[in-house]
């Protein structure tokens, strides 16, 4: 099965030069069952990122641009009357896929933002008093530009928690900038793309992570970094329960990616920057400078 | 890692913590001295945010000569108790400028714990201690604070406290068991501030139309068995002999002079009187006291002075006699109680002859005189008209209103007149019994002054012309809260029932009183007799008992608080990570160190490189360690391999 991975993410550094650790990331956190989300400025690749791990894992894709003007009817769809059966008929909104790139969602406002994150939470839309279920798997890869641009509406703390990661892209190293300037157009590589992994493949993965064993030294670990960040000085808030399982989760899944069946603690460092960046210290984007006293200071054994 | 002494957190809490220990110095130290110091202290305040805005270079140093210049300026010198707190206040306060780095904040903490103890040298109060133990938990909360992740202010001052708690049992072992060296006195005492204004020793009952009452304490008694009741509670003070008409003062020459024995009968009271400073040297004994402790001495009108200076609270242990016989006097004495300031007027020789001055014995004479006072038209009160020409014989013919000076100098007059050698005594009457600690608390409002006459062979006897008027005053205290100018006198009756449960107020100071009173005699008085008499009630007799006990007790504590840690230790123990460490310490040997947030993967990786023989091994033991430790089957087979493996690696 980790075969399956190794592919998956050879095939995407081919597609995105110098960022074999944020992707490798990007997919130890679908492999979590959790929803992304890529924050930095304008044109380093988040949405191509997006597009190449929707289309690696095989799954329906489907792109919202958010803008100031979008609306939940938007996102979610709408009932529309149908004259022929004198009855309204719910039209879907492109959320029913599997996999969501929301691009520029902090541009949008609070209102249509709260509908694509409470569906995240969910995973079921109620439109009219009737339910409907997301497909399954259903992931959200969000992108956002950093909140001091123009025109954003930062993300309150509360709709951040939902997404498992948050990543930076930053600039590619002059190597790959180079590579990238010589090849051909990334959308034609993107299109061409064959799948790597079948949506069934992607739910036995998802269970194998779930058997992953933590022992009580590595929880031992995990609480003192709980602890560390509800006392010290450095952070206004610490992490809460759910942020905790988040962390533990996707220490499992990038513990099953490194092909080993136990969680080590240098899965949670790993991890640590793109979990708990975003939930410490919403307004900075340098995640591995907030995480940087966590790691310094807490005691491994 | 981020430098401790930026941490800003950090930097509030011992910058405020100095401005507690600091506080109390206002009141003793030049205002210039201190002004300097709050000014260095709020600038550093004002750098926690802004640190371009701290001196540097030369305008440090011009700000250390100027602070120095000052110390000059206000001592002229580093010697003496005030010119060294200076110095460590400002050193302190320069200091403070130049926090760079971690280090720096451990000398300002100790500097500040210094600064702390130098309050003592100024005041001894159980406040005064309780504030500095408030304060010095607040320094502990900042060492707590620097050494500590997690900075949490709560966190750290209960950690502080409890670290107080543990050292206070040490602290008092210390403290009683500890030799004790009698510093000089000059060298910390030279300030009198503390001396309040007692009696005066002079009197002039007419120029005075309201009697000042305060509740301030003057001194307190302890009687080891029956306590005298209150019409023998006269506390006696200067001697008043010599008078101009108006005014009464001592007598010139007050020197000791040989003079016969006093002779002592009846109920013996035996007593510890506790004095607060004074300005004056006076010591207020019950009436005359038997034997004299060698700090006292008496003058030759029988009042008690202290050798030294009374400027801090002084004990002195007495006794008295219900009777006594002051023996013979000296014709000088006699004359001098016999002057007057001039012819009496024909009104009082009138009067004394009315009643049998002239042509009876002094005895008759004075209860003809009291009996007067009780049945003609004459008033006690606080608040008398003025009488500013000739007050003794307004007094007598005219207002007939006053207190206890105007009736004590009446009285003293018209025994003059009739050739009777009499003298104005002034002291303190009464005293408030305080339930709590059962003693006497005797306070300014109960100054008080009575008259003395002499009678061959009876010698001086004390005569109270105001209990023949007021026996009231003399029964019971005067209720000063419920007191009004011009208003009627309250007594308080302690006997009552009512009256005893008045207030609760009253209670409370009567607590206070008692722990103020206990606090002076067994903490600031515990010197050198205190403690040698002290000890050897426990059998501790020498120097040698002295310091095994202390060494035995400090054990005791030490092995307590030790059992106390080992239990608190979790029970569970990794023997795995026991043996990682081994592998760990034989690496460090080699100067290679695994960080705090480092694990055993990172760390494996990262010496790999540097230890190319030994590579292999090391890659064995982290596998085998994280296996057993963080792996699916961990087993003693495993935990067992690891030893192996552990004990085989060698560098």
């Amino acid at each position: 099965m980790q075969n399956d991975i190794q592919r998956l993410l050879t095939v995407a550094n081919k597609v995105i030069l110098g960022k074999d650790r944020q992707i490798r990331l990007a997919v130890c956190c679908l492999l979590a069952r959790g929803h992304l989300l890529i924050e930095d400025i304008p044109g380093v690749g988040k949405t191509t990122l997006a597009y190449t791990l929707a289309k690696l894992l095989g799954m329906n894709y489907q792109r919202i641009q958010f803008t100031s003007d979008i609306l939940p009817a938007d996102i979610i769809g709408a009932s529309v009357f149908d004259a022929k059966n004198h009855e309204f008929k719910f039209h879907p909104g492109p959320i029913f896929n599997q996999m969501i790139l929301a691009d520029e969602i902090n541009r949008s406002t609070p209102k249509a933002q709260s509908a694509l994150l409470e569906a995240m939470e969910e995973r079921q839309v109620t439109v009219e008093g009737v339910t409907y279920p997301l497909p399954e798997p259903f992931f959200v890869i969000a992108t956002q530009n950093p909140s001091h641009q123009i025109g954003t509406f930062p993300l309150p703390e509360s709709q951040l928690d939902r997404f498992l990661m948050r990543l930076e892209l930053g600039y590619p190293d002059p190597n790959s900038e180079r590579q990238l300037l010589m090849g051909q157009n990334r959308h034609q590589i993107i299109q061409t793309l064959p799948a790597q992994i079948t949506p069934l493949q992607l739910q036995a993965l998802q269970q194998a992570i779930g058997k992953v064993h933590v022992s009580s030294a590595l929880l031992d670990y995990c609480q003192a970094i709980i602890y560390f960040t509800r006392h010290s000085s450095d952070y206004v808030c610490g992490l809460s329960p759910r942020a905790g399982l988040a962390l533990l989760t996707a220490a499992k899944s990038w513990a099953f990616m490194d092909q080993r069946n136990a969680v080590i603690p240098e899965d949670l460092q790993a991890v640590l920057a793109a979990v708990a960046g975003h939930r410490l210290k919403a307004g900075a984007v340098d995640s591995a400078a907030i995480v940087a006293p966590i790691l310094a200071k807490v005691a491994v054994n | 890692m981020i430098n401790p002494a930026y941490n800003k957190n950090i930097l509030i809490f011992l910058l405020s913590s100095i401005g507690l220990i600091a506080l109390p110095h206002a009141y003793h130290l030049p205002l210039p001295v201190f002004g300097f110091f709050a000014v260095l202290l709020v600038w550093r305040f004002l750098g926690v945010w802004q640190p371009q805005r701290l001196p540097k270079g030369l305008l440090l140093l011009l700000v250390s000569v100027g602070g120095l210049a000052l110390l000059y300026s206000q001592h002229s010198g580093i010697l003496g108790r005030d010119a060294g707190t200076s110095l460590f206040l400002i050193a302190l306060g320069l200091k403070l400028m130049e926090i760079k780095s971690e280090r720096d904040l451990y000398l300002v903490n100790y500097l500040a714990f210094i600064v702390a103890a130098s309050q003592f040298l100024y005041e001894q109060s159980i406040l005064m201690a309780a504030y500095i133990l408030f304060v010095c938990c607040v320094l502990f909360a900042t060492l707590v604070f620097i050494n500590s992740y997690v900075a949490n202010t709560r966190v750290a001052l209960k950690k502080a406290s409890v670290i107080i708690a543990q050292a206070i049992p040490m602290a008092i072992a210390i403290f009683i068991l500890f030799p004790r060296v009698e510093a000089p006195r000059w060298l910390l005492f030279n300030q009198q501030q503390q001396a309040k204004t007692g009696l005066s020793d002079s009197m002039e009952p007419g120029s005075i139309s309201d009697l000042g009452l305060s509740d301030e304490l003057v001194f307190r008694v302890k009687f080891t068995g029956a306590i005298p009741p209150p019409q023998l509670r006269y506390w006696r003070g200067p001697v008043l002999s010599q008078t101009d008409g108006k005014r009464w003062t001592q007598a010139k020459d007050l020197s000791y002079q040989q003079r016969a024995k006093a002779t002592f009968s009846g109920t013996v009271y035996q007593y510890t009187l506790l004095m607060e400073p004074q300005d004056k040297n006076w010591v207020f004994a019950l009436e005359l006291p038997a034997a004299l402790p060698k700090t006292l001495r008496q003058n030759a009108v029988l009042q008690l002075l202290s050798v030294d200076a009374l400027n801090q609270r002084t004990e002195y242990s007495l006794s008295s006699y219900a009777q006594y016989n002051t023996g013979a006097s000296t014709p000088q004495e006699i004359q001098q109680a016999k002057q007057l300031p001039a012819t009496p007027s024909y009104k009082m020789k009138q009067l004394v002859r009315q009643l049998g001055g002239f042509d009876s014995t002094p005895e008759v004479f004075i209860g003809q005189l009291l009996t007067h006072f009780r049945q003609q038209d004459f008033h006690y009160t606080l608040t008398p008209p003025l009488m500013e020409n000739n007050p003794v014989e307004t007094f007598l013919f005219e207002t007939r209103y006053g207190f206890c000076s105007h009736y004590a100098s009446a009285f003293v007059t018209l025994m003059r007149v009739a050739n009777i050698p009499a003298r104005v005594v002034t002291g303190y009457q009464g005293g408030e019994l305080n339930a709590v600690g059962d003693f006497l608390e005797i306070k300014q409002a109960q100054a008080h002054a009575w008259a003395e006459v002499w009678l061959d062979k009876q010698g001086w006897i004390r005569v109270d012309p105001t209990a023949a008027i007021a026996p009231e005053r003399i029964e019971k205290n005067i209720d000063i809260n419920q007191l009004l100018p011009g208003g009627a006198i309250h007594y308080v009756a302690p006997s009552s029932e009512a009256q005893a449960a008045f207030n609760w107020l009253q209670k409370t100071r009567q607590l206070w009183g008692n722990v103020d009173y206990s606090w002076q005699r067994w903490v600031i008085n515990y010197n050198n007799a205190n403690q040698s008499h002290f000890l050897s009630s426990f059998g501790i007799e020498d120097f040698k008992d002295m310091v095994y006990w202390m060494g035995a007790i400090i054990a005791v504590i030490v092995a307590t608080l030790s059992g106390f840690l080992l239990y608190q230790k979790p029970t569970t123990v990794d023997h795995t990570l026991i043996v990682y460490k081994r592998f760990l310490k034989k690496l460090a040997k080699a100067g290679f160190n695994q960080g705090v947030g480092e694990g055993a993967r990172d760390f494996a990786e990262r010496i790999k490189p540097k230890l190319p023989t030994h590579a292999p091994s090391i890659e064995e033991i982290t596998e085998a360690y994280l296996q057993q430790r963080y792996g699916v089957k961990a087993s003693a087979v495993g935990l067992q391999h690891l030893k192996t493996l552990v004990n085989h690696f060698k560098i």
